[in-house]
């Protein structure tokens, strides 16, 4: 598994967040065995009450979840958000991993009309913008597993 | 513990004051505390301010600006920071100043001047601030958690459009009639629908503004309070809450939340406020006014269930049938709430108070509710801090 991408042409906007190579990207939590909870990102710990804390290690979840809240954002929020020119209206998806564990990212591949709590979706890159090298700069993204045809 | 009495409010009017610093807003707060207490400020043993988080030093050390100004007396000044529940944080601890015995009179005030727009991240490492990655990795402001909160409400109860508008008209009828507000227009169920979409399903009208306010408070032993005012206020409850373990609310600045909720919504507020229900000895069932945190109309409808004045999923029926009016079995935010005021970080839990104490003491003219004689003041909080405040009279 690539911990950073292909060679040279797209780089992650912030370090240790996700992994891709060319099949898929999964996004790196933290596992706690002692009080079996998921952390994302790994390195904000979250223990249940009482936990010893031992036995944590990094974990890479399934590539595939499940849609469970979203919101269609009208309005560009401020900097650090930096993306190559105004992206709105976009969606903010929550998707719940079968580890047990929600996260927020950007969904795209899907049109408004086919938003729906309880869809598949499957872990992306998302280009924010390129650098001054020409690299593309990418975040963690979702999108429906199954392509949705735009009507 | 001794009992302890609310003797005086100062408020400075919510809204934009470009030509204010936040101590201007704090002075006139101060001030007008200290002519409602009818008390000199060489009487004041110990204050509790909160924090002015845009303010370099000067912010983070307002307690001390503030004293500068009025006069320096050596008293001992906290400093306290809990996002929304700052004012709270303050009122609480000059409350067991008092009620411990050391001192008879404390100040709680808190003031704030926010900047434009979304409020943004506040350092860039993000391995220090977790808070760094919504906003380079996600791009989400604030009321895209609510959006995300309010998307799961109608997918569980059927909460609809017509439910979050329903929030904006009632609070805009009470926000026009208060002086200290900062929006005075009255609006209708087809003025918020057509207003514009911000983070879907809520809409500008249906989430708070960012304001510029103050407001103090002054504290009193109860055996002394009628030395200064014939109608002291009893502080029954002061509480903190912090969050529990597998609340699986998306919290702001968070990008995961668990999957199998073991905790409620909101488990900051939920306990915060059971503590003070156990502190005051009474139950949501005795309360004549709630101030709530109204963020958006999402948190209005969600603080009735937190807080336990009513079951899952029944809040949008209590709006309905009007039971959250003036007149109703329990009004809610008669202030206007935030839709009216708009927020003002380091300000509004104290506002919040002093709007409760302006009910209880029968002051609220047009927008009085009948005979409260309970009142609480809920607040919401980042990353898991909240306060909950019962006054009687």
């Amino acid at each position: 598994m690539n911990i950073v991408g292909p060679e040279g042409k797209m780089i992650p906007a912030l370090p240790d967040l996700f992994v891709w190579n060319e099949d898929q990207v999964q996004l790196m939590s933290a596992h706690c065995q002692s009080c079996d909870t998921y952390f994302f990102p790994a390195f904000h710990e979250q223990h249940r009450p009482g936990c010893s804390r031992q036995g944590v290690q990094k974990v890479l979840l399934n590539k595939n979840g499940i849609l469970k809240s979203y919101t269609i954002q009208h309005y560009m929020p401020p900097l650090p958000f930096k993306t190559e020119g105004n992206i709105t209206p976009y969606i903010i998806g929550l998707v719940e991993f079968p580890e047990g564990i929600q996260i927020a990212g950007i969904v795209k591949e899907c049109p408004f009309h086919a938003l729906k709590i309880g869809l598949s979706m499957e872990v992306v890159t998302f280009t924010l913008y390129r650098n001054e090298q020409g690299q593309e700069v990418v975040t963690w993204a979702f999108q429906p597993t199954d392509p949705i045809r735009d009507k | 513990m001794r009992e302890v009495a609310i003797i005086g409010i100062g408020l400075h009017p919510w809204g934009k004051f470009p030509q204010k610093t936040f101590i201007d807003l704090g002075v006139e707060a101060v001030s007008k505390a200290l002519v409602d207490a009818q008390i000199q400020w060489k009487e004041i043993e110990t204050i509790c301010s909160g924090i002015y988080i845009w303010g370099g030093n000067a912010g983070h050390l307002s307690g001390q600006y503030l004293a500068s100004v009025f006069g320096e007396t050596g008293i001992p000044i906290v400093n306290v920071y809990n996002a929304c529940a700052t004012g709270a944080s303050a009122m609480r601890m000059a409350t067991m100043s008092i009620a411990s015995g050391q001192v008879d009179v404390a100040l709680a005030v808190g003031m704030d001047v926010s900047p434009e727009g979304f409020l943004g991240a506040k350092s860039d490492d993000p391995k220090q601030d977790r808070d760094v990655l919504r906003w380079r990795m996600v791009g989400m402001p604030n009321p895209i958690y609510w959006a995300i909160e309010c998307r799961k409400r109608m997918e569980k109860y059927g909460t609809t459009e017509e439910d979050l508008a329903r929030v904006k008209v009632l609070l805009s009828k009470y926000g026009a009639q208060n002086p200290n507000s900062r929006y005075k227009k009255i609006y209708t169920m087809e003025e918020v629908l057509s207003s514009k979409m911000v983070s879907d399903p809520l809409r500008l009208y249906e989430i708070c503004a960012t304001s510029d306010g103050a407001a103090a408070v002054i504290l009193c032993a109860a055996s002394k309070a009628r030395q200064y005012t014939s109608k002291p206020i009893t502080v029954a409850a002061s509480t903190l809450g912090s969050a529990l373990y597998g609340d699986p609310t998306l919290r702001i600045s968070a990008i995961s939340a668990p999957a199998k909720a073991e905790a409620p919504l909101l488990s900051e507020s939920y306990s915060a406020s059971q503590q003070a229900y156990k502190q005051a000895g009474i139950g949501p069932e005795d309360i004549d006014i709630l101030e709530l945190p109204d963020n958006s109309s999402w948190h209005y409808l969600q603080y009735l269930e937190t807080c336990g004045f009513c079951g899952e999923g029944a809040a949008e029926s209590m709006v309905r049938e009007g039971q959250t009016q003036i007149g109703g079995r329990l009004p809610v935010c008669p202030s206007g709430g935030f839709a009216s005021f708009g927020e003002a970080i380091g300000a509004q839990a104290a506002w919040q108070v002093a709007e409760v104490v302006m009910q209880l003491r029968g002051q609220c003219g047009s927008r009085q509710v009948a005979d409260a004689k309970v009142g609480m003041a809920q607040t919401y909080g980042l990353m898991g801090n909240s306060g909950t405040t019962i006054l009687k009279r």
